[in-house]
């Protein structure tokens, strides 16, 4: 009978994706248990259950866990960014209108990806530190990790990005910025690699707990609206700084695209991905 | 028990180290059988209080069986004393307004 229900248990565990060495441990536990006294197989609980409390302990573990680590490899990589953003002010770019056609790609990714980056990063750090308890809802950790996912990609895309445009320009680049951002994106991409290990690991976990997942209120904790609305205003506000910052930079008829820019694009973002990471139901 | 398992783990383990059957053991016979749970469900929670540094396990052999002992960690002291704190505030205020 124990060896029956220790079979079954570990194909429940396997079901909800327990990781092998987990696994044996508890496996191995289980079986002591059971042959303490002849009444624990029944007290013990049924095999389901049982897989189904781990995977719902190590689920909420594990997404925080991938949450916070992402956030930090994305810190290093947005330190990169910013910095070689910035030197690139002082590093004497030939003409874009000169530049390969790889560049000009690069140079796109290099604008809208770090911004779902560490929007989506962001986003899945609050959910993180919002939710403390020791179980979540399946529901819940799938949001949690879909942000850190696309946070983690959309983060290799930038610095992948960022790379490429380095290498495109080195010929009419400052060699120094050059050295730099190729230095950084070496560092801060394998980051990002080791990142995704834990977040992969918490992805993998099936757990079945029942609960809805919160939205974009939950995470700020106030201003509970209707989700478009509030999306909107964002967006506009957005886009009015970027218009802002051009006009006192003496460009506004360049910043008025900008900002009508970011506005759509702030908008097409949360239209594209605000139900897959949870910002609207 | 709900939102109290952390609180309860710790304790039983109080007076020294215990294996998961024993842990069971001692919460169902200090709580004279109130605390009646699939006893499965208890080992995620133990290794749960251990990620989080409050408890620590090794593999010992007792009578030629392999059993994983569980002991409280100085943090864990440290968190059951003070669950042990807010639970007697909590627990006097409510029988001071019950009774």
């Amino acid at each position: 009978m124990i060896d029956r229900y220790l079979e079954a248990l570990d194909l429940e565990l396997i079901a909800v994706r327990i990781p092998r060495r987990l696994r044996r441990r508890i496996l191995a536990e289980s079986e002591d248990h059971l042959r303490s006294d002849d009444g624990a197989l029944d007290r013990f609980g049924a095999p389901a259950e049982v897989a189904n409390a781990f995977a719902a302990e190590l689920g909420a573990r594990a997404s925080r866990r991938a949450a916070g680590g992402a956030f930090v490899a994305l810190g290093v990589a947005g330190a990169v960014y910013a910095f070689s953003f910035v030197g690139a002010s002082f590093a004497g770019h030939p003409p874009p209108d000169t530049w390969p056609l790889l560049a000009q790609l690069a140079f796109v990714a290099v604008i809208v990806a770090p911004q779902v980056s560490f929007v989506a990063g962001s986003l899945a750090l609050v959910r993180a530190l919002r939710r403390r308890e020791p179980v979540l809802p399946s529901a819940e950790l799938t949001v949690i990790n879909r942000r850190t996912g696309i946070a983690l990609v959309f983060g290799l895309v930038t610095m992948v990005a960022l790379g490429m445009l380095a290498f495109e320009l080195r010929n009419g680049s400052a060699s120094w910025w050059v050295a730099f951002t190729l230095a950084g994106v070496a560092v801060a991409a394998p980051l990002l690699v080791l990142a995704a290990l834990p977040a992969a690991v918490a992805a993998r976990l099936r757990p079945r707990v029942a609960g809805a997942p919160g939205d974009l209120f939950d995470d700020l904790g106030f201003g509970r609206t209707d989700p478009w609305r509030f999306a909107r205003r964002v967006a506009i506000g957005l886009g009015l700084v970027v218009f802002l910052v051009a006009a006192v930079q003496g460009d506004p008829f360049d910043g008025a695209l900008n900002g009508t820019a970011e506005t759509l694009a702030c908008l097409a973002g949360f239209a594209a991905f605000g139900r897959y990471l949870g910002l609207r139901r | 028990m709900k939102g109290h398992v952390d609180l309860l783990l710790l304790s039983t383990l109080r007076a020294g180290p215990l294996h998961g059957y024993g842990v069971v053991e001692k919460l169902r016979g200090l709580s004279e059988g109130e605390f009646d749970l699939a006893e499965g469900t208890v080992y995620p929670a133990l290794y749960r209080l251990e990620a989080a540094g409050l408890l620590s396990s090794s593999w010992t052999k007792t009578a030629g069986r392999r059993r994983r002992v569980y002991v409280l960690t100085k943090r864990g002291r440290g968190e059951l004393a003070k669950g042990r704190d807010e639970w007697k505030t909590f627990a006097h205020a409510v029988e001071a307004v019950v009774t």
